[in-house]
């Protein structure tokens, strides 16, 4: 996948978007159905597409929801969705220019321009969009920011099945590591071209190290009380498509295997839009949920919102390669 | 290693200076506190009148106020009854609205999903709730910064999730349920999904690692809870509060003092609150701990009370039998 510079905005590996040109979102997202599927679902994505982007805000950020104030997760997951549909440049730069406001010194991107110095793990994701859109000085200090984070470890115990003192990424600094903000920084160091650097490669084992020894991945740890957890499906998603180039197939055939066999059974938006992304990463079948994942986001209401989740939906249904490289 | 003693070793490692000086002077003076009691054999009554009646009868004024419910949703289970039932939930939203509040907020920052469909905006919850009843995920959108009144964690603020911070009445619906780190998991610990995920984590391992008991007891500090329902209808023993059983005990336990409906519960489990740190620590600033401040109303507790199974190093909590 290659980044934008500037304004010359490309989706992916789709045709590049022209400035001030019309949405060209429609010819940009592939479902791999027949053509009267791929019509009827080009338009309605389309239109997802308009329904996201009415939830930005005059100061140009995005927010979850209606009535809450713009945040980061909502804006940078939008600049992908939008990146993915190959958006003209006018319309995604004041989500850009807000992004690279709230940025810190340090390179560290919070929660909002009020919250700056909380939820930094949400740095991970700004790198991401960072890369995308060419915007290489925000993405070293992002970068340097993430090198920076560490999880705190702890000795190793026998008795554990897990190896604590792999260093991942946690939420919170000065805490533990955990599967998501893991996931999220790996692949944000695998595309800006740091997916050898050992900060990922240990970040790549922690995450093998929490899978589920029966597939797939809760939210941290795999067992508790010599019991195995279940799996979440957006955790073993992000965790597949992070760990996209870095792990022997052989080491997540269980959780690719019961991510394809369970596609069915899921429900909800971020499940289904992780099942989609997981799923398609590896060239697995992911149609069941992409029908489903269209059918969730056309019906969803206002006050079941949530921005991120439902930009995450538009990336996962046009089928572009935003979170591997 | 079991994942308790693992985080109560980092807890240690990590803030081996924070323990000690847990004190905020003598216990609170004795005032009653009423408890009621209201049998609920199974999930399939509407208890909405039941419910509106308590609570106007224990002087909660809820006309034209803004009313947010705080249920226990941590993770989905098929087998394991870990989250406050919807039929609760909705009954008490129900009943909010019958005592005329302006509106009604289910809102929940889940602690283990970050998915919302798994918490509040399930469609088992949604489906059965008045039209007029919104349901808010507390761990994405905008949260407001306040002191931290309690000082024991050494957080200078909680980002409370607006919704929160804007309520006029914060009404508590937890799980009655064992925890394996801090003994049981009712009102007063329901009080970590008031805190946005997306500035706290999943799970809030902030809080952790500063000491659970001393989270909780920070933020009972910090955030009035108006009324308090404990889901005791199927409770969970053992290891709780994701990994135990089902316990059946057939009883909402409903009171406009916190610490009293958690002391209550604890004594309907076959605990002795008195036995239990964190409930003991909030008896200093909270009242209704001791059993002679409280004053049981509908059913007598004698028919609710049982013995829940718990992990072995929390066998020390035992107590009873108290009614």
């Amino acid at each position: 996948m290659g980044s934008c510079q500037g304004t010359s905005l490309r989706g992916g590996s789709g045709p590049p978007g022209k400035p001030g040109a019309p949405a060209a979102v429609a010819s940009d997202f592939n479902l791999g159905y027949n053509d009267d599927v791929m019509e009827r679902s080009a338009s309605e994505t389309a239109a997802l597409v308009e329904r996201l982007l009415s939830f930005s805000l005059p100061d140009g950020g995005l927010s979850y929801n209606r009535g809450s104030g713009s945040s980061a997760e909502p804006t940078l997951l939008a600049t992908l969705a939008l990146f993915a549909s190959g958006m003209p440049a006018d319309r995604v730069e004041p989500f850009l220019a807000w992004a690279r406001k709230i940025q810190n010194p340090d390179g560290s991107v919070g929660v909002d321009p009020g919250h700056r110095d909380q939820g930094v793990w949400l740095t991970a994701q700004a790198a991401i969009a960072f890369h995308h859109y060419g915007l290489k000085e925000n993405l070293a200090r992002a970068r340097g920011f993430l090198l920076s984070l560490r999880s705190v470890t702890i000795p190793k115990d026998p008795r554990l099945k897990q190896d604590n003192t792999l260093t991942g990424w946690p939420w919170v600094p000065g805490t533990f590591g955990w599967v998501e903000p893991t996931a999220w920084s790996l692949i944000a160091l695998s595309l800006s071209g740091l997916g050898g650097h050992p900060r990922a490669e240990e970040g790549a084992r922690f995450l093998l190290d929490r899978q589920i020894p029966s597939g797939g991945w809760n939210y941290g740890n795999p067992a508790l009380d010599e019991k195995e957890l279940l799996p979440f499906w957006d955790t073993t998603g992000l965790a597949l498509v992070a760990l996209h180039g870095h792990a022997d197939p052989k080491r997540i055939g269980a959780s690719l295997e019961l991510m394809e066999k369970n596609q069915g059974r899921i429900e909800s938006l971020s499940g289904l839009s992780w099942a989609v992304l997981g799923l398609q990463g590896y060239g697995r079948d992911a149609g069941r949920s992409k029908v489903r994942l269209l059918k969730v986001m056309s019906s969803l209401r206002d006050e079941e919102f949530h921005a991120g989740n439902f930009a995450l939906g538009l990336i996962a249904l046009s089928g572009k390669k935003v979170f591997i490289p | 290693m079991k994942r308790r003693e693992f985080l109560k070793n980092t807890v240690v490692l990590a803030n081996a200076a924070a323990f000690g000086g847990l004190t905020y002077g003598a216990q609170q003076a004795s005032i009653p506190c009423p408890v009621t009691l209201l049998p609920m054999p199974d999930y399939g009554r509407d208890m909405e009148k039941e419910i509106a009646a308590i609570m106007a009868g224990d002087g909660l004024a809820l006309k034209g106020k803004k009313v947010l419910l705080k249920p226990n949703f941590v993770e989905t289970h098929p087998e394991r009854p870990i989250n406050t039932n919807p039929s609760v939930i909705a009954g008490v939203a129900h009943a909010c609205l019958r005592l005329g509040a302006a509106q009604v907020i289910v809102g929940e920052a889940s602690g283990h999903r970050r998915d919302p469909w798994f918490s509040v905006l399930n469609p088992s919850l949604r489906s059965i709730l008045d039209k007029k009843v919104r349901c808010v995920d507390l761990n994405h959108g905008d949260a407001v910064a306040v002191p931290n009144k309690g000082g024991l964690t050494g957080l200078p603020h909680f980002y409370l999730a607006k919704p929160v911070a804007e309520a006029d009445v914060l009404i508590s619906l937890p799980k009655m349920k064992t925890h394996h780190w801090v003994g049981v998991t009712l009102c007063l610990k329901n009080l970590f999904g008031v805190l946005p995920g997306i500035y706290y984590g999943w799970p809030k391992n902030l809080l952790h690692v500063r000491g659970i008991e001393r989270s909780i007891l920070d933020l009972a500090r910090t955030v009035k809870v108006h009324y308090s329902i404990i889901d005791g209808v199927v409770g969970m023993e053992g290891d709780g509060p994701i990994m135990g059983k089902a316990k059946p005990v057939g009883a909402l336990v409903l009171s406009p003092f916190p610490l009293a409906a958690d002391s209550t519960a604890v004594r309907l489990m076959g605990f002795d609150p008195q036995k239990i740190f964190y409930l003991v620590q909030a008896g200093r600033f909270l009242q209704g701990l001791r059993q002679q401040d409280v004053v049981i109303r509908g059913e007598r507790p004698g028919r609710f009370a049982t013995r829940f199974d718990c992990l072995e190093e929390f066998k020390g909590m035992r107590g009873g039998p108290f009614f």
